[in-house]
């Protein structure tokens, strides 16, 4: 059953990309909206400064971690063998 | 005795262990398996303060001391006890049972030792009844693993001890309480590394992502609860304020997410985010403000069931499948979607949603930090979540229920394990959805309240662009079938280089030795034991036997003198009389 949904959903998966972007689009707009409390930092008074971090967060470390892997840390499956 | 005896939790998990052949024997093993940890999680609630109180070779040892910081670990270890049994009732093996029994009454015996004794004590016990958790695996890689996890927990048990010992000569009464940060000299620091040894913060991590993928799948989910979480509850009781800590923690909670983005085996991934969550609490002890300690505790708690979930899932596919790297895995939404929400539910309680677990105990320790004006540590916890959704958030499920299609087909995990899952997943909704319920348990007194709308706010915003960052890298992060090196590199290369040197230069030496003592060192011997034994028969013996003949012959002459006649000793002592009266008159 949960996976007849499943696959209701990945033949559909425009809308469900649209509901996700809907979603980032909300994330945003409800930071203009709320009150905010005493700052910890500057991150903290600038509007959507979290969105922004969020996604150079996730892509630099994507980069760096799989960056460093490849030239430096990945062996093919264990190394200790031979 | 007897009564007071039943009174420490640890001995029914020792009892539990001891009786398990006979519960085996008899076919009430599940039956055993869940009725022990439950006796012992009753036990808790009617604690005394203090019990067990020892008085050994002039040390007072303390099997029991228990107040709010206890408890709260004692409840969350007695909670998994019972969810781990339930996930491992289809195994047959009594032996792993009594492994993992053993293991959880060490870590109970730890959190309630008053002083460090029993606390080594009952700390040797969890390393060893944990290894065979990993060796039960029986597969060549896992024998290894064993031997070296064992081999760095004895290594950190004895730095421990160590320190142990270096309190007692500075006077101190080996009670196990809080040192002071100010005076702490290489006692305090050395059980501090024994503690973070445990804890796996770097350098000195590398034991624990390379055992617990190697363990038992029933193993590693008892594995992933007890050992850190331990350590974090004896860091908490000894060193809280220590800022070195506070570092220590920020930056374990990084270096395990950058290993999780690039590992491939599920487990290894599961691992090392064991490394980063440890790394939030280690750094909540560091900041140690009470609402920080607070955090630490909470976050404990709801790490240890929500990691459990996350192996529980892992361990389930690997399970029903045979396999656990994420390259061989993909599609298996149809066949297991059961695991795959629980999973999820997991996974989104790691990452810190709202209406889970992670959301209401992670955040007090990141603003914690935040309150302590400790602007690097709060962004680098911050980015520490980034990572962990992005890999076990997103990447584990993704490439295990989605991604491509690896044409294995598996049924869905036995009830057991589904059932365990499901109180799992259970204890992190009821958390998110009800904080009260774990705040109401935490030690110390600091009001937090976590659902307040900038913290929502930082939240969706947070998870939604990391979302979209997987969303346009996905193809780049597509799993391969590597591993990558970690500092156990040290001592695994050096261990070969070791033999290495051992086969080679080390016999060479040993040989060209033993030539050298054949062919000079034999010769030379016996020419001395020649010129011993000429000396021996020419020296020594002439001159025993030469002073035996004197005496012989002295014998003789006083012989002669002796006539046995009165008047002959009469007259030599008149005259000895006479001689004696001339010499005292004339002087």
């Amino acid at each position: 059953m949960i996976a007849r949904w499943i696959d209701y959903l990945r033949e559909r998966a425009n809308i469900v990309r649209g509901c996700f972007f809907a979603f980032l689009l909300f994330a945003v707009i409800f930071d203009f909206v709320i009150e905010r409390p005493k700052p910890h930092f500057f991150g903290d008074t600038i509007i959507g400064f979290w969105s922004l971090f969020g996604l150079l967060a996730c892509l630099l470390m994507i980069i760096i971690c799989k960056g460093l892997s490849h030239v430096w840390l990945e062996r093919k499956e264990d190394p200790y063998d031979h | 005795m007897i009564t007071e005896l039943f009174v420490h939790p640890t001995s029914w998990f020792i009892l539990g262990a001891l009786l398990m052949p006979f519960a085996r024997r008899l076919g009430v093993q599940k039956i055993w398996l869940v009725v022990i940890p439950l006796l012992a999680m009753a036990t808790i609630y009617r604690l005394p303060d203090s019990f067990g109180v020892v008085n050994y070779l002039g040390f007072e040892l303390q099997f029991g001391r228990v107040d709010k910081l206890t408890f709260i670990f004692l409840h969350v270890f007695t909670l998994m006890a019972v969810i781990g049994s339930i996930f491992a009732l289809q195994v047959k093996e009594s032996g792993q049972h009594i492994a993992a029994f053993l293991y959880v009454a060490g870590s109970l015996g730890v959190t309630l030792a008053g002083d460090y004794l029993t606390l080594f004590i009952f700390w040797e016990l969890m390393a060893f009844a944990s290894t065979f958790l990993i060796w039960y695996r029986k597969k060549k890689r896992s024998i290894e693993a064993g031997y070296r996890y064992l081999l760095v927990h004895t290594a950190g048990g004895l730095v421990l001890l160590a320190g142990i010992f270096l309190l007692y000569q500075s006077g101190h009464d080996l009670s196990f309480g809080i040192l002071s940060q100010e005076g702490a000299g290489w006692a305090e620091y050395l059980v501090m590394i024994g503690f973070l040894l445990n804890a796996a913060a770097p350098p000195i991590h590398a034991w624990l992502p390379d055992a617990y993928p190697e363990a038992t799948v029933t193993g590693a989910v008892f594995m992933c609860a007890f050992t850190t979480k331990t350590a974090v509850y004896v860091l908490l009781r000894a060193f809280p304020g220590f800022e070195v800590l506070a570092i220590i923690g920020a930056c374990m909670a990084l270096y395990g997410v950058a290993y999780a983005v690039i590992e491939n085996d599920a487990r290894r991934i599961l691992a090392y985010h064991v490394v980063s969550q440890v790394g939030y609490m280690v750094c909540g002890v560091g900041i140690g403000t009470a609402m920080a300690l607070n955090g630490v505790a909470a976050h404990a708690y709801a790490h240890i069931i929500y990691k459990a979930l996350l192996f529980m899932g892992a361990g389930a596919v690997l399970e029903m499948t045979g396999r656990s790297k994420l390259s061989e895995l993909g599609g298996l939404y149809r066949t297991m979607p059961v695991t795959m929400i629980f999973t999820i539910i997991g996974g989104i309680a790691i990452s810190g949603f709202p209406l889970t677990s992670g959301f209401v105990s992670k955040s007090m320790i990141v603003a914690a930090a935040g309150y302590n004006h400790q602007t690097v540590l709060l962004v680098m916890l911050i980015l520490a979540g980034v990572g962990t959704f992005l890999s076990v958030g997103i990447k584990l499920p993704y490439f295990i229920w989605f991604g491509k299609d690896s044409g294995v087909r598996a049924t869905e995990a036995p009830w057991n394990m589904q059932l365990a899952m499901a109180m799992a997943a259970f204890v992190c909704i009821l958390f998110g959805v009800y904080p009260a319920a774990l705040y109401n348990m935490l030690p110390f007194a600091a009001e937090y309240h976590p659902y307040y709308a900038y913290h929502l706010s930082e939240t969706f915003q947070l998870f939604g662009f990391t979302g979209l960052g997987f969303y346009l890298m996905v193809k780049y992060l597509q799993p391969h079938d590597v591993s990558n090196l970690d500092l156990d590199w040290f001592y695994r290369r050096g261990s070969v280089q070791f033999m290495r040197f051992a086969k080679g230069p080390v016999t060479a030496v040993n040989e060209w030795v033993s030539n050298v003592y054949q062919s000079i060192g034999l010769r030379l011997t016996k020419a001395l034991a020649r010129a011993f034994s000429w000396f021996d028969k020419e020296g020594i013996d002439w001159t025993i036997d030469g002073s035996a003949r004197s005496i012989v012959s002295a014998g003789d002459t006083v012989r002669q003198i002796q006539t046995g006649r009165i008047q002959h000793y009469i007259g030599a002592a008149v005259l000895a009389v006479v001689v004696l009266l001339l010499v005292v008159f004339l002087i």
